[in-house]
Parts: C-alpha cells; sequence; structure tokens
C-alpha cells in the first residue's frame, strides 16, 4: 500500500516557513560574528574614544549629564540602526548576485511572511548588537537605565525602521557600489548628523529645523531619554513617527514581495 | 628540412634591467581601477571627511565650552583627516585588487605578465599610492573651505605622505595575497588599522593623555605618518620628525622586503 503524499496544510500564516526564514536570517550573521557583533563594538569604543580625548576636559554638563553619557546612547543607537540595515540589505542583495534569491521566491512563504522575516533577522541583528556595544561601553561609562519602555521602544522601533529600509535597498541595488553608495551618502550622513555627537538643543534656529527633519534624530533623541532621562525633542512627536514610517514601510515592502518587482521574472 | 630559426625574432620585445612599459601598465591599472568609479570611490572619502569636520564643528559649537581650547580643533584634524583618508585608500586599492582577482581567476593573468617580482610590488604599490594621493587631494581641496591648511614644510609633507600611504599600500599586498575573502580585508581594516590611526592622535592631541598611553602612542607607526603630515602642514608636532622619519623608513623597508620575498616565492598566488 502507498503512502499518501498531501501536501502540508497550515492556517492563514506558514509559521514554520516564517520560522525558518528567520532563523537563517540570524543564523546568517551569527555565523560571521566577529564582523556582524565585534566589529561595531571596536569601531562604537574607537568613537568614544576620539570624541571624549578630543573635546578634552573643557566640555560641560549637556543634557545634564557628563558629555561621555550623553554621547554613550547615540552611539549604541547608530550601531543598532546600521547593523539592522547592513543585515536585511546584504542578505538580498547576496542572494541576488549569487542567483539563490530563488530559494526566497519558491517556497510557499507570503509576501508579507517574506518581509517580516528579513525585518525581524535585521531587527535581531540590530538588538543583538546594542546590546554588545552597551555592555562594551558600560565598561567605560556608568550607564544608567532610567526609563526603560522608551528605551526599547526606540531600540526596537528604529532598528525595524533601518531593517525594513535595508530591504528596500536590497530589492533595488543592483551591485554592492549601489549600497556602498547608499550607506556612504544616505545612511552614514543621517545618522552622523543626527545629534549623537552634539546638541541639537544648542544649534541656532535654522540648524535645529533642519536637525528636526531628520529621522534619525528622534530615535537617537528617544533612545538617550531612555538612559539619561532628558530628551532635545519631542518624545511623543518621535514615536508617532516611527511607528508612521514602520508602518509605511511594512506596506511598501509587502507591496513590492506581492508584485515581485526587480525580484520576479 | 627544419626551417631556420630566425636570430632575430621580430616579435619578442626586449627590455633591459626593468620592463619599464609592463611596470607602467600595471601601475596605470591599477591607479585607474581605483579611481574610475569615481562617484563612489573619491566622493565617498570626501563625504565621510567632510561628515567628520561637521560633527566635530558641531560638537565644539555646542558643548565644547566657552574657554576656547578647543577653538582650533578643526585645523588641528583636518591634516589628519586628509593623510588618514589617503592611507585608506592606499590599503584599500592595493588589498582590494588582489581579492578581486582571485575571485575573478584573473590572477593568472597578472602572474604570466614577464614582470620580476620587483617590479610587481612597485606597480602595484605605485598604483596603490597614486589612486592614495587622488583621493587625499581632493579631500584637501574640499577641506580648505572649511578649516585653515597652511604648508609650512613641504619636503616634510611630501616625504611624510609618500611614507604613509606606501605603508598602507604594502599592508595592502601583504594582506591582499594573503587573504581568501573580503571578510580577511574587513578584519584587517576594523581590528588593526582603524584602532592604529583613531588612536594615533589623529583626533586628539597625544599630550593630553596619560603619560603611559602616550609611551604607547610612540610604539603605533601611524602616529608618526600623522604626526609628521600635520608637521609638514602646520610646522608643529607632537613627536620629533627625524625619529618618525627613521622609524617609518624601517617599517616599509621591512614590509617592502617581505612583499618582495612573497612575490619571489609566490606564496598563495602559484600553485
Amino acid at each position: 500500500m502507498t503512502p499518501t503524499l498531501t501536501p502540508r496544510r497550515y492556517g492563514a500564516v506558514n509559521w514554520i516557513a516564517l520560522w525558518t526564514l528567520y532563523r537563517k536570517e540570524v543564523r546568517r550573521f551569527l555565523a560571521v560574528g566577529t564582523q556582524t557583533v565585534l566589529a561595531p563594538m571596536v569601531t562604537t569604543l574607537l568613537f568614544l574614544a576620539i570624541f571624549v580625548l578630543a573635546m578634552g576636559h573643557s566640555v560641560e554638563l549637556v543634557g545634564g549629564v557628563p558629555y561621555m553619557e550623553f554621547l554613550a546612547p547615540g552611539l549604541i543607537m547608530m550601531a543598532m540602526t546600521q547593523n539592522a540595515f547592513a543585515n536585511a540589505s546584504s542578505s538580498l542583495m547576496i542572494a541576488k548576485i549569487q542567483g539563490n534569491i530563488v530559494d526566497l521566491l519558491m517556497p510557499p512563504l507570503s509576501a508579507l511572511e517574506i518581509t517580516l522575516g528579513l525585518a525581524l533577522g535585521g531587527l535581531t541583528r540590530g538588538l543583538v548588537v546594542g546590546v554588545a556595544t552597551a555592555a562594551a561601553i558600560w565598561l567605560f561609562v556608568p550607564l544608567q537605565v532610567s526609563h526603560l519602555l522608551p528605551l526599547l521602544f526606540y531600540g526596537v522601533m528604529a532598528s525595524l525602521m533601518l531593517a525594513q529600509l535595508g530591504i528596500i535597498a536590497g530589492i533595488y541595488a543592483e551591485k554592492f557600489d549601489h549600497m556602498a553608495a547608499v550607506t556612504n551618502f544616505i545612511i552614514t550622513p543621517l545618522a552622523f548628523l543626527s545629534g549623537t555627537f552634539y546638541s541639537t538643543a544648542r544649534l541656532p534656529e535654522f540648524g535645529q529645523i533642519l536637525a528636526h527633519l531628520n529621522p534619525f534624530f528622534y530615535m537617537i533623541d528617544g533612545f538617550r531619554y531612555g538612559f539619561i532621562g532628558h530628551a532635545d525633542g519631542s518624545l511623543l512627536l518621535g514615536a508617532l513617527a516611527l511607528t508612521t514610517v514602520n508602518a509605511a514601510l511594512l506596506l511598501a515592502n509587502y507591496l513590492s514581495f506581492e508584485r515581485g518587482s526587480r525580484l520576479k521574472a | 628540412m627544419m626551417p631556420a630559426i630566425p636570430t632575430h625574432s621580430g616579435r619578442l620585445r626586449r627590455f633591459g634591467a626593468v620592463n619599464w612599459l609592463g611596470l607602467f601598465t600595471l601601475t596605470r591599472r591599477e591607479t585607474s581601477r581605483g579611481l574610475k568609479d569615481y562617484n563612489y570611490q573619491i566622493l565617498g572619502p570626501v563625504v565621510s571627511s567632510l561628515l567628520y569636520l561637521a560633527v566635530f564643528h558641531l560638537a565644539i559649537r555646542t558643548v565644547g565650552g566657552d574657554n576656547g581650547s578647543n577653538a582650533d580643533l578643526l585645523d588641528f584634524i583636518a591634516p589628519g583627516l586628509i593623510i588618514f583618508v589617503a592611507c585608506e585608500k592606499a590599503f584599500e586599492n592595493a588589498c582590494g585588487s588582489f581579492i578581486f582577482d582571485k575571485h575573478e581567476r584573473v590572477m593568472a593573468d597578472l602572474l604570466m605578465a614577464p614582470l620580476s617580482s620587483i617590479e610587481r610590488v612597485c606597480g602595484y604599490l605605485a598604483g596603490a599610492c597614486l589612486a592614495g594621493f587622488a583621493v587625499g587631494l581632493a579631500v584637501a581641496l574640499i577641506t580648505l573651505f572649511f578649516a585653515e591648511l597652511s604648508l609650512v614644510q613641504p619636503v616634510a609633507l611630501v616625504f611624510f605622505a609618500i611614507m604613509g600611504a606606501m605603508m598602507h599600500g604594502l599592508i595592502g599586498i601583504l594582506v591582499g595575497i594573503w587573504a581568501e575573502k573580503w571578510d580577511s580585508y574587513a578584519a584587517v581594516h576594523t581590528f588593526l588599522l582603524l584602532p592604529l590611526s583613531f588612536l594615533s592622535g589623529l583626533f586628539y592631541r597625544v599630550e593630553n593623555l596619560p603619560t603611559l598611553a602616550q609611551e604607547l602612542v610612540r610604539l603605533n607607526p601611524v602616529f608618526y605618518i600623522i604626526d609628521g603630515f600635520r608637521f609638514g602642514m602646520t610646522g608643529t608636532g607632537s613627536s620629533n620628525p627625524w625619529v618618525g622619519a627613521v622609524v617609518l623608513l624601517l617599517v616599509n623597508a621591512g614590509l617592502f622586503t617581505l612583499a618582495h620575498a612573497w612575490f619571489r616565492r609566490g606564496y598563495r598566488l602559484k600553485p
């Protein structure tokens, strides 16, 4: 008697496939932990060192705390966002170049499941890097958590947003050069000019307006509030902006996987 | 009857002790592969140097205090940034070339060319240095708008620029020969060169460090590159430029000898 071969049945969500994709995304970066976790720790500590040493002892209190404590949360956030972006974008990019993108498109994964799998993978790398860099910084700077909820909210939302932007970049870029251009000319400038290294509250009025147009400002400001209990901008506005942008990106990525633009023939 | 082999084959190019045409071709290939996509390869470093200047400028303006001790920090950082960017480019150019050629499997074409091992080192190195100087010059021109740049000791400036680019180019050649994957390139960059550069007085005066740290910095060859280059621009430095010159000459001679020996043996390049 031959066994009857029937397709696996599942409900609205193919949980096994989603979990498998997510696990693949996480294992992909953990396999090269030196580059994906240790490297951001080293770079973050280097940034901390050069800014603290360059600014010297003449630095005033910023937002009621010493410059080092003001600087540290922004550095952690920068590492988190850059890595969340890199995970999703490089995963798609390499799959396209190596030709194994079909292995993502062929399995019974819906467009939403692909988006979520990639975005959550990026989010996980962001959070892992965040914890690792915070631990490294904590050796030198007495970091204290004053508001846990905003800290977690901003940490998760910011990583998620950059992971989703990484998906867009991964879909559109055709060469590593394109990806380097997006990182060099968009992501890094926005991150550098976000008020990590300086206080936007003390810029001239026009500078403040410009600074407040940068989404990275809200991420870092809100995240820093979780540590030092002081924010330069409006927390509510930041939370609303991050939620809206994340929702819009989710929709955009869902639609683009649904249509298969630039991925399917 | 066998045809007589002509004593003078018209097809063989003859050259003396040095294959100048081959050396020049390798140099030109190396330089142009590092600069042809100028959007990424020149504009990228220019943008990141401007970001460093902008961030430091804003940090001084908003949290730097009123006592003015940080007022000339930008003029201090600018020379360091220029030589830092040039050195990074020299390393990237040499190292990337090898890894790329290995991946694309065109290394045989380079190994077959009638070049001696010393010509190979010189060709790769000259290409790396020229690409580095091009990027450094671009950064210097842009920096002129934002910081005071002077030229007090032009000979020292040129000497330390060459020594710095050479050192990074040679490290790039060695890592490129040794490496199989881009991971090795990234690891050497993140865990060796970036810390050496960032902790070498690029952004701060080493006099502000504790005594032990000052002693450690003086063991870092990159410190002498940056300090010497800054001496060439401003006429003042944190160390004796002659000491720096000797250290860098020794380091470069050592690296050059090693690179030459590796090419000669075909280490990791020939089966």
